[in-house]
């Protein structure tokens, strides 16, 4: 087995433009035309810091409305993008029910996240303020946000990039922490800590 | 150029003026060497000492760049240089005729091929040291020629047909590997013919009644045999399908008649542009000349300004010294009379042809130095091999020949593949180190393989893809990696590993890095192959076949056998290649690679002498080569003579000058037919070898030249002798290796032959080309689908004659139509085929026809009211007006139903599919293979009892297989109904006024069925009852697994694998292993991972009935909508001048999904239990009413039922305490969604469900 394999998820409500965001990812440019049915059309290898790796993503779009299997892609997922568009407030809001999904179903604070501000190219129509974006993510932990434009491929890779980095340094946190007495991986929970190494506040603006 | 008909009665000189007239612009590039060479030699000849200071004086100024022609060459050659590409056709502009005879006949591989000047040839590859592999389309011969003697053929009016001919040429290739498929359709005949359509649209000779048609005695016939060229390939065609289809034995020889035909109806194409050329454009006929890039090609125009202006000082004695100079000299305002002297004078040695327009390119040393091939390459200096056009049908690679780089590329990178996989793989499994050794150095050594070919690939690209070169780097560190972590490992198991095992944890970096090796050359592969496909494709030398001789024995073989026999034939090539030459040029001074016909040729022929005395293989080309080297010290050229080492005594260094410059002298005279002598061509014209050709030859071309002139004249044989012209060409080729021969000799050689196919199927073709078309704006997929068209392109495909319209497409048609055009322009659209197609008997009824039932079946089963009925009028006119006056009875029935559609918009849904329709209401046919329900009297009645409110029911009292039919109807009734509408563009996700009501209700159903699920286990407090209840939701499962309802089944798992059932780990430990052995079943066929790959092959294989689950055709269809774009270009990215057309392949792929979709809604036959159903509808609705029916609550209500425990707890204690409470959670179930979405949002998880105490 390939452990190098990691599981992405896409969430994020309908419309957000989250299947252009996989597939402008996934998709090599000069390819033609995208067939979705195959089952390698949402794997993708990168490289990240040097280190390979296979990206799964699983995109939800077109099944939002499937809230009943949210748990099962949640489940299969190491790392999540959630998507909203900033032209659209609710899309950010209805982000939220979905973390705490996420959270609660990894038990979990800390899962790799990264908050999307789909649609940057359509600025004049921009409903969320970056600010409040970003107060977001900042709820959220420190979650890096960025924005991005799925049609102009703009920080696409880095988004996937991103998620992929904090895929890989939970992983290795966790093996870590397998050698560590369970005390003292509980001892290093607090989150504030954490934050201050690994989720630097970021704010990634085209 | 305001000539006029007049001219073509100009005694035949002034025809020659005036015709070179339009070529000047092409002659000034490349007449400073000319003269260069010509006053050498000239002075012998010609005499006049003034002359030969004058042109002197001209080669000094063209060793300093002031001439204008210059700059503008320079420019040229920047723009080339810097696109060298791989051209498909060449034109002769020189005649080459070795020896006709001896040398080719021996060995197929070194068959030189003669060529006359206007000559087209398809090009199969060419060698490095210039000669190419090409068929000539006058005969169908094939073999090496000198590219330098050519020029790249391409015109805008001209490349759909050739095009069309490439890619036929391509399919007959395949053809003879055996893939006849191409050919049980017509469409590549389509393409031939829509490209004639085409060029004589251009041309605006489309019509017989077109001005220029009717003006132009010429081209009226030339436009004749071309119809009579396109109707006997047609019908070639139509002969192979039939053959085909009725699977007699021998296709081949029809196969190369297709190919002659083709090539028989380009090559006259070609002639009729040559003929347009100089009239029509001298008629000044305005062609919006599509080859920006190549300022020059405008005939007359266009080069002038920028020419004259330094010039001007110069010369108009040209008369025995005709330059360039003189062209330009002139300046713009002149008259076109003294153009045309001026011209005149320099044109000679062109022939007809050479004055075309299609001639694009504007010189020929630009022609030979960049652009096209070798010299570009040899510029570099690299290993140079022969370059191949890429063929990009793909299939059959097998029969491709193996040393091509792109198979090469391919070979090499499987090789490499299966080593790293191996390597990877004996990791993993930690064999001996031994064995690892071994592997790892395979693995290297593969690797290093591809580089060279990735190299080999880079070197031979001279714009140095930047692309390819990082992605070379990369692969070139991920190497040095490998090896390095290797050595690390080996290095560490001397110390102590062991060195019979290596763990796999050591080889872990190894893994790494060989994995990221295996990625690097990936990307580096697919850049290779895009420069490859950009230079063309090309051969590698025998050094690369030894090193990789493990990798590719047989290359290697046939390498080693090339290398030991150069003529060696290939085995499995059924047209030759000659030898390849490898890096072995040194030796080929001596022994030129193409150079062996070459050479004994030379020796027989006059110009050859040139090469001999060099011992050049070269195809020296006549002069220019050295010209060019002397004009431009600076250019790309000379560098290479320098640097490369391996090419020296190719490379036409200086040296090579004087023995070119005295031969032709000495050995033109005789050979020059007094014809030429006496025209005012025939001075320069000795300069060019085709002068040299003797006698019968020579006759022959001045005869072809001749008739072309007769006919622009209006003389009633030209098309005659111009066949028989052509009939001597065979002759002299040597080369011809296919069965074909005698196919070339009846097409090309009798005129009878022509005659009759012009007098009879003239009409047909006539009527075959008027017959509008938009065939060329099709595009297509390497299947030969439909990838893209225009609206018309596509509706004609609706509509063809030829055979019944593909029913995916026209089905995928009528589903998405409404998504790229109207209706109403669909309607428009397919009257006007109606109208232009006529109503000839062959070809006009069966397509209008096809045309009514097109809008039969629209009305009939996929008419949509809302959007389609402002279409309806314009339908009922067309209707009751043209269709029933062409066809009585079909209007009338198109009538009737314009009307009953307007009647049935009146009532509900209008019958749209029969298939998901009829089906659906025929709802249990009584046909004995229902199976009765299984309920029992006493379970109805404790149903029956619920419904007066009685009592209550719970899942548990009834049979699941029973529960999981009744689920089924319920569902398969949503499912059903499903319209393809619903599924098109995104229709189910709109937040409001969605059509896809139905879609949208199997979502809630799911989501509902879901929440039902995890509410009847969590509604009890005994953890037995939940058990119990777990079990009889996997049982019903199973059975909705049977029933091939996966879409029940999905929510089922979906809700018995979530976490707040999941987490009742008191629970299934009581849980039978049965049971969760089966839920494990369940759970691997609706695995979500890897795209669904599980459900997807169920789905396959499955015998309808059946219920899939939508969610991921959801999203199959969302991809594809935002995947692909609505519009593609019509000749693909690389052509700025792509004309963009609808995507049709992503409605395909659209519609595809669809149909599917469809393929599974038929009802399954069981019983309904109304009251079972009654009951079921009812706790769904409750579920779905009641405001806890969401996974918040029922996750409160599990940890209520089983708390979390105690290692789950975390340090912070006792913060929300009351929700354990029961009070706590009937509280929280009353909260609003909005208030709990709020709470939890910041709250409620961190406090409660994480750190919550015990």
């Amino acid at each position: 087995m390939n452990q190098r394999e990691y599981h992405i998820v896409v969430l994020g409500s309908g419309g957000v433009g989250k299947s252009c965001l996989t597939a402008q990812f996934v998709q090599n440019v000069w390819i033609e035309s995208y067939d979705p049915t195959i089952e390698d059309s949402y794997r993708k290898a990168i490289e990240v810091d040097g280190r390979h790796v296979i990206l799964e993503i699983l995109d939800t779009a077109g099944t939002e409305q499937f809230t009943a299997m949210r748990e099962l892609y949640m489940k299969t997922g190491q790392g999540f993008l959630l998507v909203f568009a900033i032209t659209n407030m609710t899309s950010l809001y209805e982000l939220n029910e979905l973390r705490e999904q996420i959270r609660q179903i990894k038990e979990d604070d800390d899962v790799p996240m990264v908050l999307v501000g789909n649609k940057s190219d359509l600025e004049d129509d921009r409903a969320v303020s970056r600010a409040k974006a970003f107060k977001t993510s900042q709820e959220w932990g420190g979650v890096p946000y960025y924005e991005a434009s799925a049609r102009r491929r703009a920080n696409v890779d880095e988004v996937f990039v991103d998620l992929c980095r904090q895929i890989i340094m939970k992983d290795r946190e966790n093996k870590h922490r397998t050698r560590e007495p369970r005390e003292e991986r509980r001892g290093r929970k607090p989150r504030p800590e954490r934050d201050q190494h690994h989720r630097r506040p970021k704010c990634t603006i085209l | 150029m305001s000539e006029d008909m007049a001219d073509f009665l100009l005694p035949r000189d002034d025809v020659g003026k005036h015709a070179s007239a339009l070529v000047a612009p092409l002659n000034i590039q490349k007449q400073p060497r000319n003269q260069e060479k010509r006053h050498s030699r000239q002075s012998s000849s010609k005499g006049g000492a003034s002359i030969k200071s004058q042109s002197q004086s001209q080669s000094q100024s063209q060793i300093s760049p002031p001439l204008t022609p210059r700059s503008s060459r320079e420019s040229l050659e920047q723009i080339q240089a810097s696109l060298p590409v791989f051209h498909n056709y060449l034109r002769a502009f020189y005649h080459f005729h070795p020896s006709s005879t001896v040398t080719s006949s021996t060995d197929e591989s070194s068959i030189t091929v003669p060529i006359s000047q206007g000559d087209v040839i398809l090009v199969h590859s060419v060698h490095p040291n210039g000669w190419a592999d090409g068929t000539l389309l006058a005969s169908g011969a094939r073999g090496w020629l000198p590219t330098n003697y050519c020029e790249p053929y391409d015109h805008p009016t001209i490349r759909s047909l050739l095009n069309s001919l490439t890619n036929l040429w391509d399919l007959v290739r395949e053809g003879e590997n055996g893939d006849l498929f191409a050919f049980t359709k017509q469409d590549y005949v389509r393409g031939m013919i829509a490209g004639v359509r085409f060029f004589l649209e251009k041309t605006e000779c489309l019509t017989r009644d077109s001005s220029l048609i009717v003006a132009h005695v010429g081209l009226r016939r030339m436009r004749k045999g071309l119809l009579g060229d396109l109707s006997s390939l047609v019908k070639a065609a139509k002969r192979l399908q039939d053959i085909l289809q009725s699977s007699e034995t021998p296709v081949f020889p029809h196969l190369d008649e297709i190919v002659l035909k083709a090539f028989k109806l380009v090559t006259r194409a070609v002639r009729f542009l040559d003929i347009w050329a100089q009239d029509a454009v001298s008629l000044s006929f305005d062609l919006g000349d599509g080859s920006n890039n190549r300022p020059l090609t405008p005939p007359s125009d266009s080069v002038d300004p920028t020419v004259q202006a330094p010039t001007t000082p110069n010369h108009n004695d040209a008369d025995v010294t005709p330059t360039n100079e003189d062209a330009s000299s002139v300046s713009p305002t002149n008259a076109t009379a003294t153009h045309n002297e001026m011209n005149s004078a320099n044109q000679p040695p062109r022939i007809p042809g050479r004055l075309s327009v299609a001639f694009s390119l504007p010189s020929d040393s630009d022609a030979l130095q960049s652009p096209v091939f070798p010299p570009s390459l040899q510029t570099h200096g690299h290993r140079l091999s022969i370059t191949h056009r890429l063929s990009y049908s793909g299939k059959s690679q097998g029969a491709r020949k193996q040393s091509l780089a792109s198979e090469r590329l391919n070979a090499a990178h499987d090789a490499f593949l299966g080593f790293i996989g191996s390597f990877i793989g004996l990791h993993l499994q930690s064999r001996s180190s031994e064995e690892l050794t071994l592997t790892t150095q395979e693995s290297v050594i593969a690797c290093r393989k591809l580089l060279a070919v990735v190299e080999e690939v880079w070197e031979r690209d001279s714009r140095r893809s930047e692309p390819l070169e990082q992605a070379r780097e990369v692969m070139y560190t991920r190497l040095t990696d490998l090896v390095q972590a290797t050595k690390d490992m080996f290095g560490g198991s001397q110390y102590g590993l062991g060195e019979e095992v290596v763990m796999p944890e050591a080889g872990k970096q190894l893994v790494d890095a060989a994995t990221s090796c295996v990625r690097s050359a990936g990307d580096c592969v697919a850049k290779a192959r895009l420069v490859i496909e950009r230079i063309g494709d090309f051969e590698f030398e025998i050094e690369d076949e030894t090193l990789s001789k493990a990798v590719f024995d047989q290359i290697a073989q046939a390498a080693e056998s090339e290398s030991k026999d150069l003529e060696a034939p290939q085995p499995s090539e059924p047209a030759s290649e000659p030898g390849r030459r490898p890096s072995e040029h040194t030796l080929e001074t001596e022994k030129p690679l193409p150079a062996p016909p070459i050479e004994s040729d030379e020796r027989k022929m006059p110009p050859p002498p040139l090469v001999i005395s060099e011992s050049k293989p070269l195809p020296r080309v006549p002069q220019q080569i050295p010209n060019s080297n002397a004009l431009q010290p600076g250019s790309p050229m000379s560098p290479p003579l320098g640097d490369s080492p391996t090419l020296p005594s190719f490379r036409m260094s200086r040296t090579s000058l004087p023995p070119l410059q005295q031969v032709p002298t000495s050995h033109l005279p005789q050979s020059t037919p007094s014809e030429y002598s006496q025209s005012p061509a025939s001075a320069t014209r000795r300069f060019f070898p085709k002068g040299v050709r003797a006698d019968s030859v020579n006759a022959s071309v001045a005869d072809s030249s001749s008739s072309y002139r007769y006919s622009m004249r209006g003389d009633t044989g030209s098309i005659i002798s111009l066949t028989s012209t052509r009939a001597t060409t065979p002759e002299h080729s040597p080369s011809k290796k296919r069965s074909s021969q005698a196919f070339v000799s009846s097409s090309f050689g009798s005129v009878s032959e022509l005659h009759s196919v012009a007098s009879e199927d003239l009409s047909a073709a006539e009527e075959h080309l008027l017959e509008t078309t938009f065939a060329h704006e099709l595009v297509y997929n390497k299947e030969g689908q439909i990838t893209g068209g225009s609206l018309p392109a596509l509706v004609e495909q609706l509509t063809t004659h030829e055979s019944t319209p593909d029913i995916v497409f026209v089905s995928a048609f009528y589903l998405t139509f409404r998504l790229f055009t109207t209706p109403i322009e669909l309607a428009q659209c397919l009257i006007n085929r109606f109208d232009y197609i006529g109503d000839s008997k062959t070809v006009g009824v069966p397509v209008r026809l096809r045309v009514y039932n097109v809008f039969k079946g629209w009305l009939e089963s996929h008419w949509v009211s809302e959007t389609d009925s402002a279409a309806l009028g314009i339908i009922f006119s067309f209707a009751t007006g043209k269709l029933r006056t062409a066809i009585p009875h079909a209007g009338k029935r198109l009538a009737e139903l314009t009307s009953k559609v307007t009647e049935v918009r009146a009532g509900a849904l209008v019958p749209r599919l029969a298939s998901s329709l009829n089906k659906a209401h025929i709802f249990l046919a009584p046909d004995g293979h229902t199976p009765a329900p299984l309920t029992s009297r006493s379970q109805i009645n404790a149903l029956k009892a619920w419904k007066e409110g009685q009592r209550q029911c719970m899942i548990t009292e009834f049979n699941p297989q029973e529960v999981a039919r009744q689920l089924t109807i319920i569902e398969s009734r949503l499912f059903c109904s499903i319209q393809p509408e619903e599924l098109l563009c995104l229709e189910w996700q709109k937040k409001t006024g969605s059509k896809a009501v139905n879609v949208r209700a199997m979502t809630a159903l799911a989501n509902d069925l879901a929440n039902l699920v995890a509410d009847s286990i969590l509604i009890y407090e005994d953890i037995k009852k939940r058990a119990t209840v777990i079990k009889h939701w996997v049982k019903i499962g199973m059975f909705c697994l049977e029933l091939h309802n996966y879409d029940s089944l999905m929510a089922i798992v979906c809700s018995l694998n979530s976490s707040m059932v999941q987490r009742l780990k008191k629970t299934w430990e009581v849980v039978s292993a049965n049971t969760k052995s089966r839920l494990e079943e369940l759970k691997t066929v609706t695995e979500v991972g890897r795209n669904y790959t599980v459900l997807r092959q169920r789905l396959q294989t499955v015998v309808e009935p059946c219920i899939p689950f939508i969610g991921f055709y959801l999203t199959d269809l969302t991809f594809i909508h935002e995947g692909n774009s609505t519009t593609r270009l019509l000749h693909g990215e690389s052509d700025p001048a792509s004309a963009s057309v609808i995507n049709f392949d992503k409605y395909m792929k659209t519609a595809r999904i669809i149909d599917q979709i469809q393929s599974f809604q038929q009802p399954h036959r069981l019983a309904p239990v109304p009251e079972m159903q009654e009951w079921m509808e009812s706790q769904i609705q409750r579920v779905r009413s009641s405001e806890q029916a969401n996974v918040q609550s029922y996750y409160r209500r599990s940890l209520l039922l089983e708390p979390r425990e105690p290692p789950q707890v975390v340090k912070a204690a006792a913060a929300g305490i009351e929700d354990g409470a029961p009070g706590a959670l009937s509280a929280d179930h009353r909260t609003t969604s909005k208030e709990r979405f709020d709470f939890r949002s910041f709250h409620f998880s961190t406090n409660v469900v994480k750190e919550r105490p015990t």
